[in-house]
């Protein structure tokens, strides 16, 4: 008698490192906006470079240099792109058009936009940027410009998130 | 009846619980006083510890000294160790049984660490497992696999061996987790000492293999058959839990976050090591002449007043030694004196490195700073880790105190970055390129000088300043991270270090937030609640709310009287108040007690000015008033179709009234205004007059806070010649109206006010800016600044590739 289903079970990857020190902070946050300038929703994802520099090692190879070479920026910014996905209330994908990234300080910063339609009464999001080299990468999503923040949280088995306005 | 005494005392804890939520409560209207004392959250202030944030005229602790002898067997990477703990009850309690914590137990497979590890769960340590989501398969990673593999393999956690007592007969003695009750054969009365034996033993853990905070790294690549390892010992002999004033013993289980607290007392380590070995160890080297050749202590002699690192043991000595192993062993004795652990390192693979810190005063004027690393740390190491370890002395001392142990080292290993007494283990390293050079990135080199000063910064807090992390992490990682901030920038200011009001917004403002005063084991964003938000509230506090005077004076008056002392997070918000002679208690309320971020908004501002009361001069003003309104759009395009007026066809129908308008003076008027002068008191005519004389510019601002935070309103004041004012009100403009309050700014008559800003200096963490202006302000967005600032902006041009660029001397007409 088989007494537990099976699922399959995938192999990933990972790097480790125990740290009482917290710089590489394994955690990225990014701000949904609503402008009302511009009538876009912006997206800016916002990593610590010194989780990048590690990530795009792991992405690219060896040779891969966040700081200077503009072919591993945009080779981190399109890994960025293809793992946060946004639909609306009803699962329909919102086409996400890159705008650019830049290095700010301690911070490497990945834009993306795209129209605000009348409809959107909510968004389901997935951000699993990183969660694939390192598990314990937490990424923070607030969502402004519409009434209160709110906040969703990626963290490990955590897939997709919801929220309403 | 039975039934009836059960349901009674269920009221009874119902009662209780919601009393100990708020003792004392609003409960009419919805005024928040965010500036009520903190005199029902702090804890009664008592003998121990006296209502000024100072160890009070009793204060007590215990006293605990451990004589070991340990014996690493490289081969089975296996400690065994005879240990004699010496127990100095001070306290004012009898006690029947002592306390011993047992870390390496966290390891074992049946801890409730292993246990209560969720599946794909949040914040584990470690491995990372993701869990089935939608349909997407589970996913384990393979360095879980290899935990997984390495526990199933290897015995982990402590094998206690005997526990006996002085006379060596044996202690009951009962293992309970990550905890050993000792029971003592006869209760220790106050003042007396007890000393017992405990041998043990333990297989050391695989750094890479279970993310520990020590353990053993295998270099499989070295020359030597088989490979070199680096043992990095912590948490490796059975420590006394910190028996407390404040909560008796700190027995609460390890299981993985908010290391310890611990004892003060006294080490005599002998430890036995492969003999080409090089051991770094928390107290000072005892028998050089037995472990060190006579040109290693002539290179250490030498480095003791030297101006740059002097090589003990150089790369190349370092990199013969990998090649080959010996059979023999030596032994390494050290003593420490008033530490509260002790750790050490381990390696025939390490380069050493010295330099002597010459600090004067008293206490310890010669420091020895020290490195130790493979030839993997290479020239990173070699540059920047022994002057970071010197350079975070001097900074740190000047907030507390002189540092007070012979040495302080930095170890590269497995460990990422932790710290102890006199030593500190930190992770970053060179990166091997095809061509055999080693290299190292930006980051890396940020990241070492940044773990190097974390860690030996960590030596002061928590090591001397003798905080418990578990139960309070801010109290160590906060202020460790705020001095760490402060001694970066004082390294060098380029280097983005991370505890800027602005860094903490993003989290501040997120609904996932949790108070800072949070048990470790419970606090869901580790990082920025534990490290960022409290360092960055302590910058707010020194650079903006006290100043630098007030709050460097109290801080460091905090590290004199905690020294060696045990302090709890009241000590240190009486202290800073205390000391500083301000009322913090709205500070810590609002950024160590809620989630409330910094909003300030400046909704409006409008003009007033004062009526002269005199009708010649009022009613005038009031005219001008009235013409200076837009005209009316129909009379206005009358006017323009060249309609003539009724009342100017027929100029007989004109009388007094168009003549006299409705602002003309009469004698009345006057009267009445000779009246109100004559009726003034003389010092109310005075002011009156003065008043009317000086005909000042009043403005009155409205102020929201959306945030909730109560902060210091900062403005800057834009007037009509370009000049501005900076004016700081206090925080306390908030405490009758926390949700908004007016302010009225009064300027010279030539001094007309165009535009004001609230922080303009982004000092006080305020998440939205947009509101800060008026004017309102065009606030761009990232996205929106960074599309028009593309093209122009000088961080995004590629010098790297623009410095090759010829100069030019002839030019053609398509230049």
């Amino acid at each position: 008698m088989r007494t537990f289903s099976f699922y399959s079970l995938m192999l990933v990857a990972t790097l480790v490192a125990a740290n009482a020190f917290a710089h590489q902070q394994k955690a990225a946050i990014t701000k949904v906006l609503f402008n009302p300038r511009t009538t876009n929703i912006e997206i800016m994802h916002r990593f610590y470079i010194h989780d990048a520099e590690h990530a795009v090692k792991e992405i690219i190879g060896k040779q891969a240099d966040i700081l200077s070479s503009a072919q591993t920026q945009q080779h981190f910014a399109d890994y960025v792109a293809s793992r946060f996905v946004m639909t609306d209330q009803d699962g329909n994908y919102l086409n996400l058009k890159a705008v650019g990234y830049e290095v700010d300080g301690q911070h490497f910063w990945v834009y993306q936009e795209t129209p605000q339609s009348a409809n959107l009464v909510g968004l389901k999001i997935q951000h699993s940027a990183l969660q694939d080299i390192w598990s314990q990468q937490t990424n923070t999503v607030n969502i402004e410009g519409v009434g209160d923040i709110k906040t969703l949280t990626f963290e490990q088995n955590v897939e997709l998130l919801e929220v309403t306005f | 009846m039975k039934l009836k005494i059960v349901t009674f005392s269920l009221v009874l804890i119902g009662l209780l619980s919601s009393i100990s939520q708020a003792a004392i409560q609003q409960t009419k209207g919805d005024f928040e006083d965010k500036f009520r004392q903190l005199d029902e959250v702090l804890p009664t202030p008592n003998v121990y510890r006296n209502a000024a944030g100072e160890p009070g005229h009793q204060y007590w602790q215990q006293k605990v000294d451990y004589q070991i002898k340990a014996k690493l067997d490289e081969k089975k990477r296996r400690l065994e160790a005879t240990s004699r703990i010496t127990y100095q009850n001070n306290s004012p309690d009898t006690l029947k049984y002592l306390w011993v914590q047992l870390d390496q137990n966290k390891f074992r497979n049946d801890s409730m660490s292993a246990l209560t590890t969720t599946f794909g769960g949040i914040g584990n340590r470690g491995p990372a497992t993701k869990g089935a989501a939608g349909d997407k398969p589970a996913q384990i990673s393979i360095a879980a696999l290899r935990k997984q593999q390495f526990e199933d393999d290897n015995e982990l956690g402590y094998q206690i061996v005997k526990v006996t007592d002085g006379d060596d007969k044996p202690l009951q003695h009962t293992i309970v987790g990550t905890l050993m009750r000792v029971d003592l054969r006869t209760p220790l009365k106050p003042g007396k000492q007890i000393a017992f034996n405990v041998d043990f033993g333990f297989n050391i853990v695989e750094e890479d293999a279970v993310s520990a905070r020590s353990g053993y790294e295998h270099f499989p690549d070295d020359p030597r058959e088989g490979g070199n390892d680096i043992f990095l010992l912590a948490q490796w002999f059975p420590r006394l839990a910190a028996y407390t004033d404040y909560e008796a013993w700190t027995n609460k289980e390890f299981i993985g976050r908010g290391e310890f607290t611990l004892e003060f007392g006294d080490y005599d380590v002998e430890l036995t090591v492969p003999a080409d070995h090089i051991v770094s160890a928390t107290g000072s080297l005892q028998n050089p002449k037995e472990v060190l050749t006579s040109s290693q202590r002539k290179r250490l002699k030498q480095a003791e007043t030297a101006d740059r690192i002097v090589f003990v043991v150089t790369e190349e000595e370092a990199k013969e030694k990998e090649k080959s192993a010996t059979s023999k062993m030596k032994t390494w004795k050290f003593k420490a004196q008033n530490v509260r652990d002790f750790a050490w390192a381990s390696s025939r693979k390490f380069i050493w490195d010295a330099r002597g810190y010459q600090q004067g005063g008293d206490e310890q004027p010669l420091v020895m700073a020290m490195s130790f690393y493979p030839k993997e740390g290479g020239d990173l190491w070699k540059k920047y880790s022994t002057e970071s370890i010197i350079h975070t002395m001097q900074v740190y001392s000047r907030f507390s105190f002189d540092y007070p142990y012979p040495v302080a080292q930095s170890v590269n290993g497995p460990v990422g970055g932790m710290e102890y007494p006199m030593i500190t283990f930190n992770g970053p390293r060179t990166t091997l390129q095809d061509d055999g050079s080693r290299t190292y990135s930006q980051a890396e080199k940020r990241f070492l000088i940044g773990v190097v000063i974390h860690e030996v910064g960590h030596i002061y807090f928590p090591m001397i300043v003798n905080s418990d992390e578990r139960q309070w992490t801010w109290m160590d990682e906060g202020l460790n991270s705020f001095l760490d901030g402060v001694a970066g920038r004082e390294w060098d200011p380029s280097i983005p270090w991370g505890v800027e009001p602005r860094d903490i917004v993003d989290y501040m403002k997120s609904s996932t937030q949790v108070p800072i005063m949070t048990q470790s084991d419970s606090v869901l964003r580790l990082g920025p609640n534990a490290y960022t938000k409290p360092a960055a509230a302590l910058n707010i506090l020194r650079e903006t709310i006290l100043g630098r005077d007030l709050f460097d004076f109290a801080f460091k008056e905090y590290a004199l009287r905690w020294k060696y002392k045990r302090p709890t997070p009241s000590d240190f918000f009486r202290t800073m108040e205390e000391a500083s002679g301000v009322d913090l208690d709205w500070f810590w309320r609002g950024w160590f007690y809620t989630t409330d971020h910094v909003d300030i908004s400046l909704d409006s501002v409008y003009q007033l000015r004062i009526d002269t009361r005199d009708p010649d001069i009022d009613f005038d003003r009031e005219r001008q008033y009235e013409a200076d309104k837009p005209m009316s759009l129909t009379d206005k395009r009358n006017r323009e179709e060249g309609r003539t007026l009724w009342v100017d066809r027929f100029p007989d129908l004109k009388d007094f009234y168009d003549e006299n308008d409705r602002f003309t003076v009469t004698n009345k008027e006057r009267n009445e205004y000779q009246k109100f002068l004559h009726n003034l008191e003389d010092w109310e005519r005075t002011a009156f007059e003065r008043a009317v004389k000086e005909d000042k510019n009043y403005y009155v601002l409205e102020f929201s806070n959306k945030g909730g935070l109560v902060m210091p309103i900062i403005l800057q004041l834009t007037f009509e010649d370009g000049s501005t004012e900076m004016m700081r009100i206090p925080a306390e403009i908030w405490r009758r109206t926390p949700k908004a309050v007016n302010k009225l700014i009064v300027t010279d008559k030539d001094r007309v006010l165009t535009s004001v800003a609230v922080d303009p200096h982004w000092e006080t963490a305020d998440v939205d800016v947009e509101n800060n202006y008026y004017p309102r302000r065009f606030i761009p967005s990232r996205i929106e600044a960074y599309k028009s600032e593309k093209s122009d902006s000088k961080v995004r041009r590629d010098i790297m590739h623009d410095i090759n660029t010829k100069v030019k001397t002839e030019f053609d007409d398509n230049d």
